[in-house]
Order: structure tokens, then sequence, then C-alpha cells
């Protein structure tokens, strides 16, 4: 394992030998390779023949595109073209929730950041309280909820848990404690609503919190696999996740189709990450920022 | 101007009316998504209840506890958690700092390295994991990069089959798919460390590692607190690998982690008193983490003077 070797004595500082920079490099290198590797293989196996795909060693290079895979992927062993419904519906939940969170964390995060009223602080311990609890120690009671209100195998049903997340008022409260009085006031004496101040002032300038938020809600949707688990039943309903449990533990599956529907549902987050990598990093340096 | 007639004291109570306006639909929201289950999961946790039958659950008291104490199956699904959860743990917690001092020290290819080792962001864990499975097939890059890298031709390592290295499997794709994102945040943290420190130890004739030693590591303390507390939290809450494992053909002992435990004994079994019992085991697992990382960062508080 090429990580063990990461134990060095690290030279964090200039001046260093020049054997101690050549080993922390080929530390990076391997490292990187560890990680990279596997997305590689997704990608390349992908356009592979499932003979090409289990080959000792593995070629890494495909020989010739085999888009065939791609095909399959969409297309289902059972010729259902059930995967591009169930692309639909990912989309289509973590769309939904991801608005949902964003305009409730936002409202609530202004709410708490920036007017004063009794209870206000046990509001806010209250709701980031719920931040310790994880969602399997509530999954039973929620879907005893949801079934019990016939929610179960519905679009509804699968959004109902995730509306807004205490991560979400958290992240947008202490963005807005910055948010200058000044202008608020401003707006204010020019006879704005509170409700207009909020669409108006407050959500276009809250873009950077924002685009955190709704990536990393959307991401954790997109990844979402034990509710929908729980609540669907039938398989138009089924999002991405559970369409790869199936596909991967159907029998005669191959290999390389295995891979091109894994490549299609990282499609869109890859996407994401492209084009706007550093709100992916955003949720992480807030952390650190947080400092424990 | 309106101003003139509402009093101070009317304004201000007008501003609280709006702070609540924008604050209700959240709190009516989490009051009967996550106030509202949690309460009912611990009451259910004292009642047998059965998910398919419609007789109404009957109070037993703590014998779901009792029961989960006097099973293997239970102490089972700890030591798997406890295994991955510390396992994980302890990897990423010296990896990513390691490779975090690593990266800092370059002076180029910073950002490319961050964003290489942060990549394994774009695939859902499910979809990682059916990567994983691949790789430790068999006939997969696993065992012949391990059999490169030690020299075992033709050795079959089992990384499916035999409960150490199933462990150790789960283990790996949980770290792969988070040391960036640990990394990143050690990351921020070095650079909020102010240079003039380690200039000074520098023109003293400190040596790298007695730089490290004396003065980032301890000033990290507090970032290496937050990884820890928050990749602990996030391995208990791992399912998604175990799961795709176990559906795969792999034996569910060893990888049988208290989340999948739940999931199971509610699903599969329809016991869900059971299984509430055992989700609020979890959550008191959890609680106790959260508390200690609150402790220790009260005391921890950095001051670079």
């Amino acid at each position: 394992m090429p990580q063990s070797r990461a134990h060095r004595i690290p030279k964090r500082f200039r001046g260093r030998s020049r054997l101690a920079t050549a080993l922390i490099t080929l530390v990076l290198i391997a490292v990187a390779l560890y990680i990279l590797a596997p997305l590689i293989f997704m990608f390349t196996a992908s356009l592979m023949p499932a003979k090409d795909v289990m080959k000792m060693p593995y070629p890494w290079i495909p020989r010739s595109f085999h888009w065939q895979n791609y095909w399959q992927a969409i297309r289902g062993n059972d010729g259902s073209f059930i995967f591009p419904r169930n692309i639909l519906n990912s989309l289509i939940v973590a769309t939904s929730i991801t608005l949902s969170t964003v305009l409730l964390a936002s409202m609530t995060g202004y709410g708490l950041a920036k007017f004063e009223f009794k209870g206000r602080k046990l509001v806010f311990m209250m709701i980031i309280a719920t931040m310790m609890v994880p969602f399997q120690a509530i999954m039973i009671p929620l879907y005893l909820i949801v079934t019990d209100i016939g929610l179960q195998d519905t679009y509804l049903g699968l959004i109902a848990p995730f509306l807004v997340n205490a991560f979400g008022v958290f992240l947008m409260r202490q963005y807005l404690l910055t948010f200058p009085d000044e202008m608020l006031d401003a707006a204010r004496i020019d006879g704005a609503g509170e409700f207009q101040i909020f669409w108006r002032l407050i959500i276009p300038n809250s873009w950077p919190a924002i685009a955190t938020l709704a990536i990393l809600t959307f991401r954790s949707q997109w990844d979402n696999l034990i509710w929908p688990l729980l609540i669907v039943q039938s398989e138009e309903m089924k999002t991405i996740p559970l369409y790869i449990t199936r596909f991967a533990s159907e029998k005669y599956t191959d290999e390389g189709a295995m891979m091109a529907v894994a490549a299609i549902a990282s499609l869109p987050i890859a996407i994401l990450f492209i084009f706007l990598a550093k709100y992916f990093v955003g949720g992480a340096k807030l952390f650190a920022a947080r400092k424990g | 101007m309106w101003k003139r007639w509402i009093s101070k004291g009317g304004l201000e109570r007008r501003r609280a009316l709006w702070g609540w306006v924008f604050v209700t639909p959240a709190l009516i929201y989490f009051g009967l998504f996550s106030f509202y289950p949690i309460a009912n999961a611990i009451r259910m946790s004292f009642f047998k209840k059965n998910l398919l039958s419609l007789a109404a659950p009957r109070f037993i008291g703590l014998k779901n506890y009792l029961y989960l104490f006097n099973s293997p199956s239970f102490w089972n699904s700890l030591k798997a958690s406890a295994i991955f959860t510390g396992g994980t743990f302890a990897l990423l917690v010296v990896v990513s700092l390691v490779l975090a001092v690593f990266i800092t020290s370059r002076k180029r290819f910073q950002k490319i390295m961050q964003m290489a080792y942060f990549s394994p962001a774009i695939v859902s864990s499910v979809v990682a994991a059916s990567i994983w499975l691949l790789i430790f097939d068999p006939r997969g890059i696993g065992n012949q990069w391990v059999n490169l890298i030690m020299n075992t031709p033709g050795v079959d390592h089992r990384w499916l089959a035999s409960a150490v290295m199933l462990r150790l499997s789960t283990i790996l794709v949980y770290f792969w798919k988070y040391v960036g994102y640990f990394t990143i945040i050690y990351i921020a943290g070095i650079s909020s460390i102010p240079v003039t420190l380690i200039e000074a130890a520098r023109i003293d004739g400190a040596t790298a590692w007695q730089k490290f030693w004396h003065i980032t590591f301890p000033l990290l303390r507090p970032t290496t607190l937050l990884v820890s507390v928050v990749s602990m939290i996030q391995c208990l809450r791992t399912f998604s690998t175990q799961y795709m494992f176990t559906q795969a053909g792999a034996p569910r002992g060893p990888i049988d982690v208290i989340t999948l435990s739940v999931y199971n004994t509610a699903i599969r079994d329809y016991r869900i008193g059971r299984a509430s019992a055992l989700s609020i085991i979890l959550l008191l697992i959890m609680l106790f983490l959260s508390w200690i990382q609150f402790r220790v960062s009260k005391s921890e508080d950095v001051s670079y003077v």
C-alpha cells in the first residue's frame, strides 16, 4: 500500500536536503496514484469489454471504445430502460431538496442572525442540537410517519425528511452575521418590506454561502441510499443509488457496463466539481474556520 | 414619519415579530421531522413492536436493551463499528496531517495536489463501493498491485472473503473517499499559523522535524481534535459501503456495523422496538463523542501570542 510510506519525517520548510524533497515528492505522487487509480479505472473500464476489465494485468488503456457498455447501462440487463427514469428521479429529488434547503436555511439563518427576539438563543441551540442526531437514529420513526400518511413510494416521501437541515441553518446564520446592519436599515428607511429585503437584498448577497450549501446538499442527496431503500418499492420510483445496488447484484452483470453505470451516475457531480470546485471545498474550510 | 409614532418598544416588538416569522417554518419542520422522531425512537425502544403485525405495541420496559446486551450479534456489531471507526479514523488523521504538511511544504502544484486528493468527492459512496468491489475481485487490480509491491505473484489476498481483509477493505474504501477532505481541513489549519513563528524557529536553528513537532503540530491541536471527532462521527454513520459489500456476497459478520444492523433488524426482521433500542445506543455513542469534543475544545483554545 503506497500510503504507508507516508510516515516519513515531515520537512515543512525551506532549506531541506534534496533527498528529503525527492522523498516528499515520491510520497505525494504515490498517494495521488492510489487516489486517482480507482477513478481512472472506473472511466477506462467503462469503455472496455468485460473480458478486458478482468484481464490480468489490467490493460488501463481501452483498445477500442466499447460504447456498448453505456448502451447496456441505460438499457438495463432486462431491457427495461428503467435507468433514465431513475436518473430523472434522483434529479427531481435532489433538486427539490436543494431548493427547499437553501430557501428555509437562509430564511432561518437570517431570522437568527439579524433579529433580536426572546428565545433566539434557545431556538438556535435546539436546531444545532439536531446536528448531533444521526439519521439512522430517527429513520425508523420517520419511516413509520411517512408510511402512515401514505407517502411511501412517492416523491414527497423521498423528499419530506430532508427539507432543511441544521448544518444549513448554521452555515447561513454564520454567513449573515457579518452582513452590514446599515444596509438593512437603509432599505427599511427606503420603505422596503421585510420579505422584500430578504428576497432582494439578503438572497442575492449571500451567493457564496448559498452555493456552498446547495452543492453540499445536492451531493449528499445524490448519494442517499438508506432512505430510498426504506421508502421505495417500485422500480419506477428508484433513485440512482438503488439502481446501482440492483445492477451490481444482478447475476450476469457485465463489469464494463457496471462501470458505465458508475460513470453516468458520477457525471452531474463531476461537472459541478470541475466548474465549482471552490464551493466543494468551502464546506471543509468553514469547518476548519470554526476551530473546534 | 412612521418612526415618530412607533415608540422604541413598539419597533423592537415589531422586529422581534419578524424574527419569529422567518424562524417559525423551520422550527415547525424540525419539530415534526427531528424532535418528534427522536422522542418516538426513545419511546419505541421500550416497546415490542413488529413492523408487519397490526397488534398494538406492547410495553416491555428495558427488555430490548437487555436482549441486546445479551446478544452476541450486538457485541459483534459494536466490535465491527469500533474496528471500522478506529481504523479509518486513525488512518485519516495521521495520513491527512502528513499529506497536508507535505503539500504545504511544496512551492508549486499545491492546488493541483489538493484537487487530486479531493477528487473522490465526485463519486457517491455507492459508486465508490461498486468500483472497489471490482478492484477487490480476485482478478482485480487490488491483488495485482499488492502482489507487484510485495513481490508475491499470483497470490489472492481474499479482500472480500477473509474477516480481517474484509474489514481492511471497507476501511480502505472509506479512507480513499475522505482523505482529501481532511487534508484540506488540515491545510486550512496550517495556513492559519502565523509565518513569523516558523521564521523565528528557523532563525533559532530548529530542524524541520523540530519545527513540526514543537510548533506546527501543537498549534494544530484544535484542527486535529476537529478532524478526529468529525471523522469518528462520520465513520459511525457509514452504511453504503458495508451494505454494498454484503449485497455483493461478502460475509456480513465482520462488517455488520451498527447502522447495517439497525437496518436489518428493522427491515429484514421487522423488529421495530429492538432496532429503535439499537439506534438509541448509536445516538448515545455519538452524543458522547460530541460531548468530549466540546469539553476538550473549550480547554484547548490556541492563542498565537
